[in-house]
């Protein structure tokens, strides 16, 4: 509300449009700078995509016209599905899916039984030795996978139990780092809880049923989606202990097709496969994305 | 990170508790990891046909489903005259697998009972006591062994199978092996690429010769394209295996390699002569290997190779009529195909056809030879004596016609056995060569012949435990000279005098003696290891003192 | 009364527990330490010379070992810095964008739910070099002027500049996702403060965000440090299982390789290498909790 007024005030209209001008080079600073942000996102979106669309791309060109591309190309001429039908046929790429689809279930299934047995009885329970046992529990999470695969190893081929559905998931199954992720969760549930259930004449596993699972559950729907993303790329224990083409899963599978079969030449069907085992987690994690990276954040923040 | 702090408060009693654990049962534990019991092997009286016996059979199959059928035939068979032995049937894609794998199952007793092998692996297996058996009484058993009275099928006798090959099996004093089938290196040639270059096809393919066509073909036109076959790739000469390439080399030249103690000459100056050869080669690109480029088959059959060195249990990929095949069937040029033997000094009357510094150097006089190889069958030790019985019944099996003959067609392989070799059924198959591109493909066939033609010039190095590692070694050098000089880097005197040092090393060639496994001298630590344990120490003693000033701070 | 019951409930619900730990955790990790020490004990020879630190002297001699510990500690000390910097600036570009947020979101956390091994084989692909094409990559560096380089089979740098990417590239979704969580939770209420004191951008990013969010991308970079020195897979996916051949072996492949490789089941060096694996990880897990007391901030 400034009129022209000439003598004390004499500054304002200065004032105002030399405002007008910081003001106008604040939002022109924002815009460069959102300008700025938007490009360096989308730089690491295209880096992020592009194996993924290559990867897609490839899968459909065909073998011979793959071949001649001294240049690659970014499109496909003539798309094909035979890379596919090579890939499932050649190897039993169907049979890795299927193994590591009852690997993973098994594997999760057992271990989650496992998780909320034990963080049930060091959050609810009162025992002798309790807070002792727990503190060797979390030291053995220092414990690196790498150094008791060794033994693993040894004990697996012991039991003749190579190349089996059970040596694949009897050393997979345990976590020290879920046992005190759902313990931390069950100790939030209020005492008050318990006490009423008590006094109803709940038994323990009744109240561990009805009540702490249901409450916890967003933590064990974290943990669940960690072990099977887990589960599902493990390479190492399966590639140490299986050799029986019948029991490879989807990692190790890949790469006995890279190193031996027919992925050396044919690298559209080598695509192929690829895809063809990303693909049920991708898709698994398109429709629950939301879940999955808020369980993911969860799971890493509390470590 | 609640996590971290809530360790550090239990965390020393842990970490208190795990010490105190560790240390109390390292002492009594020592004695769980040790050799197992060891019982010596004697033949049965009599082969127990009343007991089942079920028998782990291990094998390679690079993908052959004909071989597969071979080998599932041959347990169908034997399982028929003999119902009481059960035969089971792994296939590996690899003898190294095999080998890795053997290895893990002797510490737990759970080895297979037949497996297709290698002498050098087995040399390794023996390392542990009893684990594979002598066959020397097996073999000459009269009741069981080769063609003895009470087998149920006519098998060899021991002067029916080829005595090259069968003394192939001797580790130290005792065989141990039975051969299988056997091979040798080919060169499979482009005659038409050949003869475009103005050349014609010698009696004998000399290393002159080869080098010095590998070496006209390298011509480009503008545009860069290869002048021969007009494609933007073309690399004259693949060799396939290096090691078997070193190897062939030195025997040729009259040079020295390896003896049964373990000694080696690998790192000599004809050695050095031969890589400052190959080098100038794969300088101008006429020369690359298997490992750096890909199958020299691939090349061959899409006109981009003239000299393709490759087993001839190969052959059935070479050529444009290939019966399996790599690549796409449209990138397949059409040329006719040669096969040779490995390129030569000398011709078979010892004649000299080729000329190299290396050979000079050498102090024996140079000879025309080229590798054996083939795969073995050896059995292991278990405590059942009948079922080790059983377990030498079908490996014995393997060496009968029917199985002989049936594998031996299915690549460029021959037959062990004189048996098989002059029986009419193989004669037949070898006269009828090209009438299809199958069973009597030609270039399959004519690498066969290749093998029987040439089968007293052929040569096996010497077993020792660790010579696996010597030949890995060999062959390593080529490799890295190859991929060196690709890679612009100077090849030099110099060069090669680090090669040698860090080949060496890698392959611990100074550790190797057959005098046992004799623990090692080790010199002083490598630099990056002292930097290794002095950081560690260091910040140990940094972390000491942290908590220890805390301490008294408070 | 009560307290019986449920101490017995309590051992019956610990038992599967104990027992997998026991079997699969605690023995092995006793058993391999006894390997250790079980002086250059082989499986095929199922003897050993003696009891004593010859196993580790003999992999700290080793060069296929050396060469291992030289990779992993290159790899460690680019990817670390370098990952949880490039999160940084990605997750502040994330919090302080509003459109297209959740699209960015999923597309970064996108590798973190694929097969290292998969994915690994397609940047195989686009790096490598052969006689038949030069590459993706090639072709655009050619396109900005340079020279082709093979970077899959070429010169240590070139394949030691691709691990480094791709093991950033990989290591970069979960990053991102918890470095914008947390910068997502950080009270408000500061920023306004400071908006009224006009503090320019530079100064709320050091003196406030930066503080609060400290103790999480700590608590990142440590994970990282003990992440890369058991990297294995991811040079796996890019230059196939023999790493020696390529010269980019690591330390965890070392063992694997002293175990199942073809120098033939020693589990007593792959053990002496293992514990030595441990042990770094060990001095840096515990360098964590002794600093994360003292240089972090807490809300």
């Amino acid at each position: 509300m400034s009129s022209n007024t000439d003598g004390k005030t004499g500054s304002v209209p200065h004032v105002n449009s030399e405002y007008k001008l910081i003001e106008q080079r604040a939002t022109a600073a924002n815009v460069f700078g959102q300008i700025i942000r938007y490009l360096l996102l989308a730089f690491w979106a295209l880096i992020v995509l592009f194996p993924f669309y290559w990867m897609i791309l490839t899968s459909f060109k065909s073998y011979s016209s793959y071949n001649s591309e001294y240049v690659p190309k970014l499109f496909v001429t003539s798309p094909t599905f035979q890379n596919y039908v090579d890939a499932f046929t050649e190897v039993s790429l169907g049979r890795y899916l299927l193994n590591t689809f009852v690997f993973t279930v098994v594997t999760t299934a057992i271990m989650l039984v496992i998780v909320v047995l034990s963080a049930f009885a060091f959050s609810r329970l009162e025992f002798k030795g309790k807070n002792i046992l727990f503190a060797l529990f979390l030291s053995l999470m220092m414990i690196p996978n790498e150094l008791v695969i060794i033994t693993n190893y040894v004990t697996i081929t012991n039991m003749n139990l190579r190349n089996s559905m059970p040596g694949l998931v009897l050393p997979s199954v345990i976590s020290v780092f879920y046992i005190y992720l759902l313990k931390e969760n069950f100790e939030q549930i209020p005492d008050e809880l318990y006490k009423a259930a008590k006094v109803d004449g709940t038994s323990d596993m009744r109240y561990l049923w009805r009540v702490m699972i249901p409450i916890a559950k967003p933590t064990l729907i974290t943990i669940t989606i960690l072990k099977v993303i887990e589960c599902w790329n493990s390479y190492v224990w399966p590639r140490l202990i299986t050799d029986d083409p019948n029991f490879f899963l989807v990692s190790n599978g890949i790469q006995e097709i890279r190193e031996n079969g027919f992925g050396r030449e044919n690298i559209p069907a080598m695509m192929a496969a690829v895809v063809a085992i990303s693909v049920p987690l991708m898709v698994l994690f398109l429709v629950f994305r939301k879940k999955i990276m808020a369980g993911v954040a969860r799971g890493g923040t509390k470590g | 990170m609640r996590l971290f702090s809530f360790m550090k408060k239990s965390g020393k009693a842990a970490a208190f508790m795990a010490a105190v654990l560790m240390t109390m049962s390292v002492l009594p534990l020592t004695a769980c990891h040790g050799s197992r019991e060891s019982s010596g092997f004697e033949i049965p009286e009599a082969f127990d046909e009343t007991s089942k016996y079920e028998i782990t059979f291990w094998a390679k199959n690079d993908t052959n489903k004909t071989q597969t059928r071979i080998y599932e035939k041959a347990i169908a068979d034997f399982e028929k005259l003999y119902p009481n032995i059960d035969v089971s049937l792994r296939l590996y894609t690899d003898y190294g697998k095999i080998y890795n794998d053997v290895i893990t199952n002797i510490s737990t007793n759970t080895t297979p009972n037949v497996c297709i092998t290698y002498p050098d692996h087995i040399a390794t297996y023996l390392t542990g006591s009893d684990t594979v058996v002598p066959l020397d009484e097996l073999l000459t058993d009269s009741r069981y062994g080769l063609s003895g009275d009470e087998l149920k099928y006519d098998a060899p006798s021991k002067d029916e199978i080829i005595p090259e090959f069968l003394s192939e099996g001797i580790i130290g004093d005792h065989y141990y092996a039975i051969p299988y089938m056997r091979s040798t290196e080919a060169c499979y040639v482009n005659k038409t690429y050949v003869e475009k270059l103005g050349y014609e096809m010698p009696e004998v393919l000399s290393w002159d010769f080869v080098w010095e066509v590998s070496e006209k073909a390298t011509e480009k036109n503008e545009d860069g394209t290869f002048k021969l076959n007009g494609q933007k790739v073309l690399i004259p000469f693949i060799y396939k295996s290096t090691d078997n390439m070193m190897i062939s080399l030195l025997k040729q030249e009259g040079a020295e390699y390896s003896d049964s103690f373990g000694n080696n000459w690998l790192f000599e100056d004809v050695t050095r002569e031969n890589l400052m050869e190959i080098t100038s080669h794969a300088k101008t690109g006429a020369f690359s290997t298997f490992k750096i480029s890909g199958y020299p088959a691939n090349f061959l059959n899409a006109g981009q190779c003239i000299f393709a060195v490759d087993s001839t249990a190969g052959a059935t990929w070479m050529g444009t009529n290939a019966p399996l095949c790599d690549i796409a069937k449209d990138k397949i040029v059409d040329f006719e195909t040669a096969v040779y033997p490995i390129p030569q000094f000398v011709d078979r009357e010892g004649l000299q056809i080729s000329d190299n510094k290396a050979s000079r150097l050498a102090p024996e006089e140079k000879k025309f030879a080229m590798m054996s190889q083939g795969p073995s069958i050896c059995i292991f030790n278990k405590k059942d004596p009948q079922e080790v019985l059983a377990s030498w019944l079908f490996a014995q099996y393997m060496l009968t016609n029917d199985v002989q003959i049936a594998y031996a067609e299915t690549e460029g392989y021959v037959p062990v056995t004189s048996k098989a070799q002059d029986s009419p059924e193989y004669q037949d198959y070898l006269s009828r060569a090209g009438e299809d591109n199958t069973t009597y493909y030609d270039v399959k066939i004519e690498a066969t012949k290749l093998l029987l033609e040439n089968q007293k010039y052929t040569f096996i190095t010497s077993v020792f435990n660790g010579s696996a590692s010597l030949r890995d070694a060999a062959g390593s050098l080529i490799e890295n000279v190859t991929k060196s000089v690709r890679r612009k880097t100077e090849v030099d005197a110099a060069y090669i005098d680090k090669l040698y040092e860090d080949t060496k090393s890698l392959y611990h060639l100074d550790q190797v003696s057959a005098a046992g496994t004799g623990k090692t001298e080790f010199g002083e630590l490598p630099a990056e290891s002292k930097w290794l344990v002095r950081l560690l120490i260091t910040t140990w003693l940094l972390i000491g003192i942290y908590i220890f000033s805390n301490k008294i701070l408070k | 009364m009560n307290s019986k019951k449920q101490t017995l409930t309590a051992w019956l619900c610990l038992l599967p527990a104990i027992i997998f730990l026991g079997a699969f955790l605690v023995y092995p990790m006793i058993d391999v330490f006894i390997y250790s020490f079980e002086e250059g004990y082989n499986f095929a020879s199922q003897s050993y010379f003696g009891i004593g630190g010859y196993n580790y002297s003999y992999v700290l001699h080793d060069p296929y070992f050396i060469q291992a510990l030289k990779n992993t500690f290159i790899i460690v000390l680019i990817t670390v810095p370098l990952s949880t910097g490039i999160a940084l600036i990605i997750s502040l570009a994330l919090s302080s964008i509003d459109k297209l947020r959740e699209l960015f979101q999923t597309i970064f956390f996108l590798p973190y739910v694929t097969n290292t091994l998969a994915v690994g084989l397609v940047f195989m692909i686009l790096f490598q070099k052969t006689a038949y094409t030069d590459g993706m990559v090639n072709l655009l560096i050619r396109f900005f002027g340079g020279e082709s380089v093979d970077f899959i089979d070429g010169p240590y740098s070139a394949k030691m500049f691709v691990m480094c990417f791709y093991t950033i590239w990989v290591v970069l979704p979960f990053k991102i996702l918890i470095l914008t969580s947390n910068l997502a939770s950080v009270d408000p209420i500061y920023y306004k403060a400071a908006k009224i004191d006009a503090t320019p951008k530079f100064r709320i990013f050091f003196k406030i965000t930066l503080p609060m969010i400290s103790p999480m991308v700590f608590y990142l970079v440590i994970t990282g440090f003990i992440g890369a020195f058991k990297a294995y897979s991811d040079e796996v996916a890019l230059f196939g299982t023999d790493l020696n051949a390529a010269g980019m072996n690591t330390i965890v492949g070392y063992i694997y390789d002293m175990l199942y490789g073809n120098s033939g089941g020693y589990p007593s060096y792959a053990s002496a290498a293992a514990i030595i694996l441990f042990a770094i990880v060990f001095t840096i897990t515990i360098i964590n909790l002794l600093v994360s007391e003292k240089t972090v901030y807490y809300q």
